[in-house]
């Protein structure tokens, strides 16, 4: 009988399950459509709880009521929720909320302008020293520079009267034979000495 | 492992969560040109290295900026949404009158943000239970001294509820 119930069990189960009740299908869950029933379950036909009548009606009414009820608070908490999310963004509040941020912003740039000006109006005062500083410096340098000039010119200038006077001291051939008879006739002594406490002595020869 | 750095302690949570400067919503990036060499620009080069990690920290949606060498003085530019731009001036100033200014002017007040932690606080009650993401503990089997979790370890049977429907059938 099993092996026969193998293949056309739903519709042998469909003639048998009159239990006045609607058959429910298998459904597989774990299984695949090609795994085999179990063994424990060959025959087993699945059959919705039974259900009182009466009992139901009762029920159903009682049931609807309550859906209704809890319906209601479910959809009143969300619109209380949609209502206060509502008044937060575009509420009276949230407009006087939003023209008194304005405001404080207003207030807060002009204040950071104001500082900025003040800055502004160092940084140009600041610039201006330094230029006067500059343009001074330059004057300076150049000022400093002509004298440096005039005092080469003047420093060269001594050095050609220093020359031009010692060069009257200067051996020519004219003198020559002078000179070098005033040198035989003067014998100069460079040797000097110096003792221990630094006393120089320049006369060395006893004359 | 020693710290990296100069100033090393610029990188601790403690430090970077001490920062007080919060901008407030409008503000979308923060630019700050400054130069690396001049007296001038001392200021916003301390700004930059104490008090940048600060902000970003705590404005993680705010973008930053750093621009070097690019003007012969210092400044700060904020854009904001809707466009607008606000312009601070830094020059010869100190990085503490710097941060005080910007805070001020962006800056979201002491009001504001306990308002803002009352909220989040009200918001969150350490008395729900529920997904670990949104409260603090899914079941009272978590805290400590309550019965554990009976997945863990198996209740002692008086407290089984079938044993329990056991003795009351049998007492009727």
């Amino acid at each position: 009988m099993f092996p026969v119930l193998g293949g056309g069990s739903v519709q042998a189960a469909r003639l048998l399950a009159l239990r006045c009740a609607v058959l429910v299908e298998a459904v597989r869950g774990r299984k695949s459509r090609t795994d085999p029933v179990a063994k424990s379950k060959e025959g087993r036909i699945k059959v919705p709880p039974p259900v009182d009548p009466a009992e139901m009606v009762v029920l159903k009414d009682r049931y609807s009521e309550y859906q209704l009820l809890t319906r209601a608070l479910r959809l009143e908490f969300k619109e209380e929720v949609l209502r206060k999310k509502y008044e937060e963004e575009t509420g009276s509040l949230a407009e006087e909320r939003a023209r008194q941020e304005a405001e404080e912003h207003r207030a807060l740039m002009a204040w950071n302008n104001q500082e900025n000006l003040r800055l502004l109006k160092l940084r140009i005062q600041r610039i201006r020293a330094e230029e006067e500083e500059a343009e001074r410096r330059q004057q300076e340098a150049a000022v400093k520079r002509e004298r440096e000039q005039q005092e080469f010119i003047r420093e060269r200038e001594r050095e050609i009267l220093q020359l031009q006077e010692d060069a009257k001291n200067f051996i020519t051939m004219e003198n020559l034979d002078q000179r070098i008879q005033d040198a035989l006739d003067n014998p100069k002594n460079y040797n000097f000495a110096v003792d221990r406490e630094g006393r120089v002595v320049k006369q060395t020869t006893l004359r | 492992m020693p710290m990296k750095g100069r100033f090393p302690i610029r990188r601790t949570l403690e430090y970077l969560q001490k920062g007080d400067i919060i901008y407030k919503n409008k503000v979308k990036i923060m630019t700050v040109n400054y130069n690396t060499h001049g007296e001038l620009s001392e200021g916003a080069r301390k700004f930059v290295f104490f008090n940048i990690p600060q902000i970003q920290y705590k404005n993680p949606w705010v973008q930053i900026m750093m621009f070097k060498n690019m003007t012969p003085s210092p400044f700060l530019k904020f854009y904001l949404d809707h466009g607008e731009q606000v312009l601070v001036d830094v020059e010869g100033k100190d990085y503490k009158e710097i941060s005080q200014h910007v805070k001020k002017i962006l800056g979201k007040s002491e009001e504001v943000l306990q308002a803002e932690a009352q909220a989040k606080m009200q918001a969150s009650n350490p008395a729900n239970f529920g997904p670990k993401k949104y409260f603090l503990r899914e079941c009272i089997c978590e805290v400590e001294g309550q019965v554990p979790c009976p997945g863990t370890t198996p209740l002692p049977k008086e407290m089984t509820g079938k044993y329990r429907a056991k003795m009351a059938a049998s007492q009727e």
